[in-house]
């Protein structure tokens, strides 16, 4: 089989590359980025139409806006149906990426060599950092030379995939684990 | 008079690469160092060693040893397959090495394809400077025909027999694919070498580094002012403000160019100019030639552009190509490729040092996402040129 991720963009393309290696080590993926929310909604029916590949699953990956979950996911899943693949996976992730990377203080800390940084991990906030109304300014807060696309390729990489800190980041591999398990390898 | 198909090996980093179906627009994209501009200096190599000699080639770009693959001993190998004016497939092929520091031609051939009447002619034959070259051409095709040889000595085993023997007009093809290859022209436009003013003279084309713009200029305004207006109409809706251009002799005999900006009285300088309104005028001026290049070579045209203005630049360059010539364009802009058609694009990707290239349109998915709406700059941008981009 081979999974392919229409992304909203590259930094979670990178994010992934870092991490389903890891994951779901020899099975073939491909993450294709798009630039933000319109492209990925356009780009959805047609990359499902074109892609003739036996074996194939799609997973779209979108951020959570301020929009309306369940409203979000339904356009979604009907972009899929107008694709013609009701059987691909909608997942609406997290508020922002870097909540995944904040899950992960030990991660960070190994990423940049900051030393002690991860003991800020037993903090209230960091617990759940999927509540965190601003993500990527509390990373930057702690780590000023943070970038999106240099540190997720620092940062991923280095994430705890088995007692992931983040629950939107566990709930997101528990799914991409379980495609795997349900397609055996064609 | 155009190329089709283009073969290289063990020409630096294409140890076995292949263009196929080049058509009239080719669009080259790929990371740096992937073998674009190496690609153009191929045919650059090629015209060196028709106007000097393939000796002199080697020594511009270091000498064979720089030239050749690395691990490779070479033969390099070119081969062009072309359509003459006749409307027939021809191929020439060139196989050079090189002896103590002297660049040798293995083997020079030009012959038409194989698989019409009979055995395919070779009107060109030579080795090592000597061989044979057929003298009755127009006899071709027809059944009881023999072809009628001559064997001719050239001065060195470095020189190229179309240039010993392109120049006699009874050699129809060879002179004809001669002037194919003295015509390949790079465009390099370097912005600093057009902006001084250019001393009096006359010139028809614009040169490689576009130094002689403003008398280029001149010349259209003269003698070609339907061009002329043409080319200002344009600038005139891409570059805000700009109401004329003109190139106007001074007294120490040299010409200025001169751009006037519709808000203000007196009309700036070419060096108080915008890069990007040279650039643009610079490519009207190139494009809207009334002689075209019959092979046209830019690299990345898009530098200093505003965007929106590529699409109508990529029309442009295919209008040109549509006119006569045969343009090759590299690009890293994904907005001048959305205004590409599939058909035309290449994309070039390295592996261990080697590159290949792969045409966009022999892609199935490719070709399926644009059926479905997708533009290639799109497709390119979202990674789906297998292989083009850098592995990071």
């Amino acid at each position: 089989m081979k999974i392919v991720f229409l992304l909203e963009e590259r930094s979670m393309k990178i994010t992934l590359e870092g991490v389903l290696p890891r994951l779901i080590p020899g099975v073939d993926f491909q993450c294709i980025p798009h630039a933000g929310k319109q492209d990925l909604e356009a780009s959805i029916p047609r990359k499902l139409h074109a892609w003739r590949e036996p074996g194939i699953r799609f997973v779209i990956v979108h951020d959570q806006d301020s929009s309306d979950c369940k409203k979000l996911k339904k356009k979604l899943i009907e972009l899929c149906k107008e694709g013609g693949r009701a059987d691909s996976v909608v997942r609406i992730i997290c508020h922002e990426l870097e909540a995944w990377f904040l899950g992960d203080l030990i991660a960070v800390e190994k990423a940049f060599g900051k030393k002690g940084l991860s003991k800020n991990r037993k903090r209230k906030r960091f617990r759940n950092p999927d509540s965190l109304a601003n993500p990527f300014q509390e990373l930057k807060k702690m780590i000023p030379e943070y970038q999106k696309l240099s540190g997720a390729r620092k940062i991923a990489p280095l994430l705890d995939l088995e007692t992931p800190g983040a629950h939107s980041l566990a709930v997101f591999l528990n799914k991409i684990r379980e495609i795997v398990i349900s397609n055996p390898r064609q | 008079m155009k190329i089709v198909e283009l073969n290289i090996k063990n020409y630096r980093v294409f140890r076995d690469a292949r263009l196929r179906e080049v058509p009239d627009l080719c669009v080259l994209v790929g990371a740096n160092g992937s073998g674009k501009s190496t690609l153009f200096d191929v045919f650059s190599f090629l015209k060196d060693a028709l106007t000097l000699n393939v000796t002199k080639a080697f020594m511009r770009r270091g000498g064979f040893s720089e030239v050749v693959t690395r691990d490779s001993k070479g033969p390099i190998e070119i081969e062009v397959k072309f359509r003459e004016s006749g409307g027939r497939l021809a191929t020439y092929s060139l196989q050079i090495s090189s002896d103590n520091g002297k660049g040798i031609v293995e083997r020079e051939i030009l012959k038409f394809r194989r698989g019409q009447r009979g055995q395919p002619w070779h009107f060109l034959n030579f080795s090592r400077g000597s061989g044979f070259a057929i003298v009755n051409e127009e006899d071709y095709g027809d059944p009881h025909a023999e072809p009628k040889r001559e064997e001719q000595a050239l001065e060195s085993p470095d020189i190229l027999a179309i240039k010993g023997l392109g120049q006699f007009q009874r050699f129809r093809i060879v002179s004809e694919f001669r002037r194919l290859i003295e015509n390949w022209h790079i465009s390099d436009f370097h912005i600093q070498d057009a902006r001084p003013s250019a001393e009096e003279g006359l010139a028809e084309h614009l040169s490689s580094r576009g130094e002689n713009l403003s008398l280029v200029a001149q010349y259209l305004h003269d003698y070609h002012p339907e061009v002329f207006g043409e080319i200002l109409e344009r600038m005139k809706s891409r570059v805000p403000g700009i109401q004329t251009v003109d190139a106007k002799p001074t007294e120490d005999g040299r010409i200025l160019l001169r751009f006037q900006d519709g808000a203000f009285k007196d009309p700036f300088i070419a060096r108080y100019v915008s890069d990007g309104t040279i650039k643009m005028f610079a490519y009207l001026v190139l494009l809207f030639d009334p002689t075209p290049f019959p092979l046209l070579a830019v690299e990345e045209p898009e530098n200093q552009l505003y965007p929106v203005l590529l699409g109508e630049l990529c029309e442009e360059f295919r209008a040109y190509a549509e006119r006569g010539g045969q343009v090759f364009v590299s690009t890293h802009s994904p907005d001048f490729l959305n205004a590409v058609r599939l058909e035309e694009i290449y994309w070039l990707s390295k592996n261990n040092g080697i590159t290949e290239i792969s045409k966009a349109s022999s892609n199935e998915r490719l070709k399926r996402l644009v059926d479905e709406g997708d533009l290639p700059g799109v497709l390119w941008n979202q990674g789906l040129f297998e292989g083009a981009d850098p592995q990071i």
